[in-house]
């Protein structure tokens, strides 16, 4: 799982990115918010940490831009124990959870494992990226002409234009769309990918997947991909 | 009452009887390359002379052999039913190279598909015969419809067709709304087989 870590206190940051990466975290640590938005717009994470208090641009406002750009990862603030403002402007500006300092690491721990397992219950019922428009409840895609997906096809659908742009590898995304399933083959990626890439096509989308089987994927508009 | 069609009625069967023996020749030729032929049902009829006369009318056209050999296009229609969308572009692309045949027109449905959800090709091509044709000229030329659709396209089309033609039907927004979804769910099934053939073929 990859987490993006904001906090401006190097040595607070590199003692938490130990403890994650021990736990077989993926960690990214930024100091400021203004490249907390930054990285946030550039990969995909499976849930982010933020410190309050940060220059350049402080943990709320970073937040607040990365929800208005329909980034819904789940966010865990880490905020002072007085200031109990902190938590409700936090809460309100799009966090998940909060967590005051000094915290447990275990309770750091416990809180994301949480986030991670909840659903999405706040995600649109329906997605646009470029003129292709997704309707999640129909399972229905659309652009000149209108087509049905089959269940696993809107989930994959929905993630790549939850997150254009940014690259998803293929073990990344058979963890993702098909973890019920024990020892799945990850060639079903391929073969996902492909009925996505030719039901794009029939109904004219200028949007694209770029990527080769067993790589990595990117949901791209289709003039600017090469 | 003659048919409308006069003196030409039997022509239209030969050029009807040219037409077929030239798609049967291709798609043969693709069996032996590749093993399948291009299509699945290869359906073809000469234009009912009441059909015809209740055409020229609609039209506000005389009931004569040239009104309905020259103004109007499918006295002769064929009906090409493949397997696979690709089958159906592999068809058109065969059919433009039939000797003495030029399209004059086609249309798309499958790219631009109706709003209540019909997807089918539709070609109407003038075809040069040794036979005179309505407008006196020898070697003369006539047109011929010519539909290309999947099976799950014309599986679709015909119940569309059926629903059209009854007034008795309760709720029919409903049925509408509904079988442009079937319309759909059928599309995404006639990609993911594409898919799924293309991905044999390649090897991958």
């Amino acid at each position: 799982m990859k987490i993006l870590l904001a906090e401006d206190e190097r040595d607070m940051s590199a003692a938490i990115t130990a403890v994650l990466k021990h736990f077989d975290y993926d960690v990214d640590a930024v100091y400021d918010g203004v490249a907390a938005v930054a990285q946030a717009s550039k990969k995909a994470y499976d849930c982010m940490v933020f410190d309050i208090m940060m220059p350049r641009l402080d943990g709320v406002e970073a937040l607040k831009q990365i929800r208005q750009s329909g980034d819904v990862t789940p966010v865990i603030m880490l905020t002072a124990k007085a200031e109990v403002d902190d938590r409700i402007t936090g809460l309100d500006a799009g966090a998940d959870d909060y967590l005051t300092k000094p915290f447990a690491m275990g309770e750091l721990l416990a809180r994301l494992r949480s986030l991670t397992r909840r659903d999405r219950r706040f995600t649109k019922s329906r997605l646009s990226y470029g003129t292709v428009e997704l309707n999640v409840e129909e399972q229905e895609l659309s652009c000149k002409s209108s087509i049905r997906l089959s269940n696993k096809e809107t989930k994959l659908m929905k993630l790549l234009m939850l997150n254009a742009g940014k690259a998803f590898e293929t073990a990344a995304l058979a963890e993702r769309i098909w973890k019920n399933e024990a020892d799945v083959d990850h060639g079903i990626v391929w073969v996902y990918i492909s009925y996505l890439r030719e039901k794009l096509e029939a109904i004219g989308a200028d949007v694209q997947i770029v990527g080769h089987k067993g790589g990595a994927f990117i949901l791209t508009a289709a003039e600017t991909a090469d | 009452m003659d048919s409308i069609y006069g003196q030409y009625a039997y022509t239209l069967q030969l050029v009807m009887a040219d037409i077929v023996s030239h798609i049967r020749e291709y798609s043969e030729e693709e069996k032996d390359k590749h093993g399948e032929m291009t299509y699945e049902h290869l359906i073809y009829r000469i234009k009912s002379d009441d059909s015809m006369r209740e055409k020229c009318d609609r039209k506000g056209l005389p009931q004569t052999a040239y009104a309905a050999l020259y103004d109007i296009h499918d006295a002769i229609g064929l009906r090409i039913v493949c397997r696979f969308i690709d089958d159906i572009y592999v068809n058109i692309e065969h059919i433009r190279d039939i000797p003495g045949c030029s399209v004059i027109e086609e249309k798309d449905y499958i790219k631009n598909v109706k709003p209540n959800g019909y997807r089918s090709y539709h070609m109407i091509i003038r075809l040069e015969t040794p036979y005179e044709d309505v407008t006196g000229q020898v070697p003369g030329s006539f047109f011929i419809e010519i539909q290309l659709r999947t099976i799950a396209m014309d599986s679709w089309a015909s119940l569309e067709h059926q629903m059209k033609y009854k007034h008795d039907i309760q709720n029919p927004e409903l049925i509408v709304r509904e079988l442009k979804r079937c319309a759909d769910e059928l599309a995404a099934c006639d990609v993911s087989m594409q898919t799924i053939r293309n991905l044999i073929r390649g090897g991958r």
